[in-house]
């Protein structure tokens, strides 16, 4: 294409009769550089707070997708500000290392800037926010409980003793036991992908929970295991994990929260 | 002079009047004027306190998966070994199976309850079913006993039944 285009700027300095035909080789090629619009149909969850008697919809958008970015994150930011400025999601870093845009798209969880939209256009995407949650407004959910139960697992170092000097030290091995693990963005993706979440979530911890709640039992400079792993001798906490690995097949970040679960449960079991 | 004299009342107030409204909020926040129902939309507390955690029991929780996973694995060999013999033969291996599969059954019906059925949520159902389904296996159990002590057993069944 350069090398068309300087013969092409060669050709307009020699002569007239040439420039003529030169003209329209550049026509031509501007209209081969023209790119039919893929208008792609997004059906998206809408619900409002202010109307509460109002049932949940799902409205439909119309993107060009060649006059937009990659990824869903950035369907939903051309529809919010080129068509409808009610639309409601969170988005923060558009890089995959926030959390906030977790929804359901597609019937899957995951992260609506690290999700590529599907070019077919004949068929559309669905997009909904986190399911089994109480909804805020359209795509965002209430992560309170969530959040609270993060709180609960105590995610904080915590050790009997201050170190010698200096901080507490770990070995590169003691440190690589926690690779996998210290990842996690707390998008909610996991969790709200658990049937057993779903029916239990009030007791229930969750994969994203439980596998932070191992993060701290794993690390070499906690002390605290014991009363962590305590914490989880019932019923409901821990144990109403059935391996249904939804968690591991959802994860954005390609965490495996069942294997920290399943680590779990053979240290509760060894104990 | 009436002026200094409000603003420094208005001072001294704002910190009593403020904690008063936090607690007022504090309080409408938490589940005093709407019930907490588990699973609900209204939380336990407020916002920033941490969920509860049950009183522990290693019962419900380590020992209790503990023996279910050893159960389970046991009644692969204990089923290979089923072919092999036979109910009249030894019937209190006849019995073993028998006994082993049941509460393993149990053990899969109780965890069906627990997920779907659970007594917090359900006050009247729940427990109904728990014990309905404790009498069920209290019966199968006895129906294995007698099975085993005045007939053929579980094993001579399955391939009676199987060769018919």
């Amino acid at each position: 294409m350069s090398l068309a285009r300087s013969s092409l700027a060669l050709n307009n300095v020699r002569t007239s009769a040439v420039r003529s035909l030169a003209t329209s080789a550049a026509r031509r090629q501007a209209v081969a550089q023209e790119r039919q619009p893929i208008q792609k149909e997004f059906k998206i969850y809408r619900w409002n707070p202010d109307e509460p008697a109002k049932k949940p919809t799902l409205q439909s958008y119309t993107v060009d997708l060649n006059a937009c970015g990659p990824m869903v994150l950035d369907a939903l930011i051309k529809i919010k500000n080129e068509v409808d400025p009610t639309l409601t999601f969170r988005r923060s870093c558009r890089e995959g290392i926030c959390g906030s845009c977790a929804m359901n798209i597609d019937g899957q969880n995951t992260l609506a800037c690290l999700c590529r939209i599907d070019r077919n256009a004949g068929k559309d995407t669905k997009i909904y926010p986190l399911p089994h949650m109480y909804i805020v407004k359209d795509l965002v959910p209430d992560l309170t409980l969530f959040y609270k139960q993060y709180k609960s697992i105590e995610p904080f170092l915590k050790n009997h003793k201050l170190p010698e000097k200096g901080e507490y030290l770990q070995s590169p091995e003691d440190r690589r036991k926690l690779d996998g693990m210290y990842e996690c963005i707390l998008c909610a993706c996991c969790s709200t992908s658990c049937p057993s979440y779903w029916w239990n979530q009030d007791e229930y911890l969750g994969p994203a929970t439980l596998m932070q709640a191992y993060r701290w039992m794993a690390d070499s400079r906690d002390t605290y295991g014991r009363e962590r792993k305590e914490k989880l001798q019932n019923d409901l906490s821990l144990y109403r994990c059935h391996t249904i690995f939804n968690c591991a097949r959802t994860c954005p970040k390609g965490l495996n929260p069942a294997a920290a679960i399943a680590k779990i449960k053979l240290e509760l079991a060894s104990e | 002079m009436s002026s200094s004299f409000l603003f420094r009342s208005a001072v001294l107030r704002r910190p009593l009047v403020g904690s008063f409204r936090a607690t007022v909020q504090a309080r409408q926040a938490t589940s005093s004027s709407y019930p907490y129902i588990p699973g609900g939309p209204i939380l336990k507390g407020t916002v920033n306190e941490p969920t509860t955690f049950p009183p522990p029991s290693k019962t419900h929780g380590s020992h209790h998966w503990a023996f279910e996973r050893l159960l389970s694995a046991t009644l692969v060999p204990l089923t290979a070994a089923a072919f092999v013999t036979t109910g009249s033969q030894y019937p209190v291996f006849d019995g073993i199976l028998g006994v082993s599969l049941i509460v393993h059954s149990h053990i899969g019906f109780d965890n069906i309850l627990i997920d779907y059925i659970h007594p917090r949520k359900f006050s009247v159902l729940g427990p109904t079913l728990k014990w309905g389904l404790r009498a069920l296996t209290a019966g199968a159990l006895v129906g294995v006993y007698q099975f085993n002590t005045n007939d053929v057993g579980l094993t001579e069944l399955i391939s009676g039944v199987w060769h018919a």
